[in-house]
């Protein structure tokens, strides 16, 4: 009984580490209606920003949030900006610009094979003070880095919540993400929104890259994994919401684990999928996802 | 001084022609090599001809066959790029343009396996010193020989080595635990597990295939600490043995043994990632620098000094395959196929060059499989600079000198 009770606490804890390299991605398409697919790689770039200050300077690894984070923000900022920002307009009167998705899967492939030729194929893996810190409740162990991980995935969704509800700016990208055109009437720069809310995106998987960091590896292709998971998990939480990413996040990190302890590892990849087949048919919209089109 | 200006350059001129028609008379025996000289493998096809050539150099410095009046060895290569059509291709043209005497390669059983079937065609001898593929031996042929173990031996000696263990230090194991990835090669593997398991009369008590690319284990893990095994037997590549390792190093899971299969706990990167994790752990290779054998350290010094690299378990194969083949041209005292064919399958080569491979004698069954061939086993362990090592254990006869094996591994 023990053992379920420590599955499904785990579940809970990667879960919501999924959640988290979700957030991101579900922030950018409930905005931009962009589906982002260098999101990986973003993640990719992230944790090896992490890693290299981290091994470099030897500092608590959660200080490495101070430092990856702003960078990420003014990567995906700029990156939007001067990449992303002139097919945008190019495509200005098209509903869900399709264009944008392929420059960004350029995008994906450029920084996964710009990091194979800086950094190299092999795995690398940070030493860090909670790597491989356990806390012992009862006999179920566990790791400190996925307990810190759920707590900071837990304040950032408060916060984006307080962020998106109560701030200026936010009030300002919810208006674009409503509407558009409104939006812009009204006296918001559309532009500034969205490279604001790209930043936004990318500086979400700067702090999933510190969280990941200190228990797992990095190597070029590391976002590849992370960023399927993050697709089902957006689409089963709802396009764009937040609440909705991390839940979808736990609800697949706790199936993923307990369902292992009924079957073969496989197994659950099909289980997860078949969940997530079941969730569309029945509510399209995704669980939180609103039920008309924004 | 007119006339020393001409002697000078006349007698350089006789000695030169003289030199030259020694060679043409000289006789040479042309042996045909297909490796993968380029694409995916050829790192390894490289390994494979630097160690050729320098066994080659070795033997016709000291005079050649002997029994063939002090014929020459002459090596032919050809690159497969690991492709089965063009080695099929370079194996024919092989065999009736340039009339070798015999045939060796080709590394990728994919390649090796139809080459083999062109030089039983024409029934010319082909020493296979690396592919692993169990049914490059198993189709009846009479003109195949393998130096290197085959694939099913890997298990076999995984388990062997596990009953010795168990004899030495007088720990019984009962339960034995299966985690692999859910490839081909893992579920290969897995598949001969359970059959060895059930002979050994050992309890199964976990059989998990996981899916590689995976990106959390800890369910897998979790499972695995539940079940309580003695001895886990993995087979998993880099990324998944990294957490693999990592993660049952975090959950305390304790066993007597933890059994791995080469590839992802064979590779650098491996062991530089997880450190100390990865401490006692034993892994199956088919040849380790450290193996103590005699005349191993000046041969790969040697080795080293000309192509700047430590010999390899390829290029061990490989360098002993050219001294079969001048032991094997001794004995037929001719390059007639068919008395090729009776020395081969006579073969009983020991010691010298071919010592430095991790058994004793080179002896094939009617298969044409090396009976002896054997794989060895590492415990990986943590050096004095903290840097992890590989160090041989098993077979008992080339375990490091004065390493003391671990097993049980403590607890965590």
């Amino acid at each position: 009984m023990i053992g379920y009770i420590e599955s499904v606490i785990n579940g809970i804890l990667m879960g919501s580490i999924y959640g988290l390299t979700a957030v991101g991605l579900t922030l950018i398409f409930g905005v931009m209606k962009v589906v982002n697919f260098a999101h990986g790689s973003i993640l990719m770039v992230g944790m090896f920003a992490a890693y290299w200050f981290i091994t470099l300077t030897g500092l608590n690894p959660y200080l490495a949030l101070v430092v990856v984070v702003p960078l990420l923000y003014f990567f995906g900022y700029y990156m939007q900006k001067i990449v992303i920002k002139p097919i945008f307009e190019a495509e200005k009167h098209v509903r869900e610009p399709i264009t944008v998705i392929i420059v960004t899967t350029g995008i994906w492939y450029v920084l996964d094979n710009l990091a194979l030729l800086v950094f190299g194929a092999e795995f690398r893996v940070a030493q860090t003070s909670v790597t491989g810190k356990m806390i012992d409740i009862a006999e179920m162990y566990f790791p400190v880095a996925k307990l810190i991980g759920a707590g900071i995935t837990f304040l950032l969704g408060v916060y984006l919540y307080w962020f998106l509800k109560h701030s200026r700016m936010g009030k300002a990208v919810r208006a674009t993400s409503l509407d558009r055109e409104a939006a812009t009437l009204m006296g918001i720069k559309q532009s500034r929104i969205y490279n604001i809310v790209f930043g936004m995106g990318c500086a979400c998987c700067g702090v999933a890259a510190c969280v990941l960091v200190p228990f797992y590896y990095v190597y070029p292709t590391v976002g590849v994994p992370f960023d399927i998971k993050a697709f089902v998990i957006v689409v089963l939480g709802g396009l764009g919401s937040i609440p909705g990413a991390i839940l979808g996040g736990i609800i697949i990190g706790i199936i993923e684990t307990v369902g292992a302890q009924f079957m073969a590892a496989t197994w659950t990849e099909m289980l997860i999928y078949a969940f997530f087949l079941v969730v569309l048919f029945v509510k399209p919209s995704g669980l939180f996802g609103l039920r008309q089109d924004y | 001084m007119n006339l020393k200006k001409f002697i000078v350059p006349a007698i350089v001129l006789a000695m030169g022609t003289a030199s030259f028609s020694a060679y043409a008379a000289e006789k040479v025996v042309k042996i045909g090599n297909i490796l993968p000289l380029s694409g995916p493998s050829a790192s390894v096809g490289i390994q494979g001809k630097q160690a050729r050539e320098m066994a080659v150099d070795e033997i016709n410095k000291a005079g050649g066959i002997k029994a063939l009046g002090g014929a020459k060895l002459k090596l032919l290569f050809a690159d497969s790029k690991g492709d089965p059509t063009t080695g099929v291709t370079e194996t024919e043209r092989f065999i009736s343009t340039e009339k070798v005497a015999m045939l060796t390669g080709a590394w990728n059983s994919s390649v090796t396996y139809p080459a083999t079937q062109v030089a039983e065609r024409y029934g010319v001898p082909f020493v296979v010193e690396v592919s692993v593929r169990d049914t490059i031996t198993e189709r009846g042929f009479k003109n195949v020989f393998r130096i290197a173990a085959k694939d099913s031996w890997w298990t076999r000696d995984q388990f062997r080595f596990l009953s010795d263990m168990q004899k030495e230090f007088k720990t019984p194991i009962k339960k034995v635990a299966f985690v692999y990835e859910n490839g081909d090669w893992g579920t290969g593997f897995a598949e001969k597990w359970r059959g060895l398991a059930k002979a050994a009369g050992y309890q199964v008590v976990l059989d998990e295939p996981y899916p590689s690319t995976a990106s959390d284990l800890t369910p897998v893990v979790l499972k695995l600490k539940r079940s309580n095994p003695d001895v886990v037997f993995m087979t998993s590549n880099a990324a998944d043995a990294i957490l693999l390792t990592k993660t049952m190093t975090d959950l305390k899971v304790n066993v007597k043994a933890i059994v791995t299969s080469g590839g992802g706990h064979a590779d650098p990167s491996y062991l530089a990632a997880v450190g100390k994790s990865a401490e006692y752990l034993f892994d199956i290779v088919e040849w380790e620098t450290d193996l103590n054998r005699p005349g191993l350290k000046e041969t790969n010094e040697k080795f080293k000094k000309l192509y700047g690299y430590n010999l390899t378990g390829e290029a061990v194969d490989a360098y002993a395959s050219m001294y079969l083949v001048k032991d094997v041209l001794e004995r037929a005292k001719s390059t007639d196929p068919n008395a090729l064919r009776k020395a081969l399958a006579s073969t009983k080569l020991c010691g010298g060059k071919t010592g430095l491979l991790a058994y004793n004698c080179i002896q094939f069954d009617q298969t044409g499989q090396n009976k002896n061939a054997s794989l060895v086993i590492v415990q990986v362990r943590s050096g004095k600079d903290g840097k992890m090592e590989r160090i041989t254990v098993w077979p008992k006869n080339v375990r490091r000198a004065g390493y003391k094996v671990v097993f049980p591994q403590p607890n965590k």
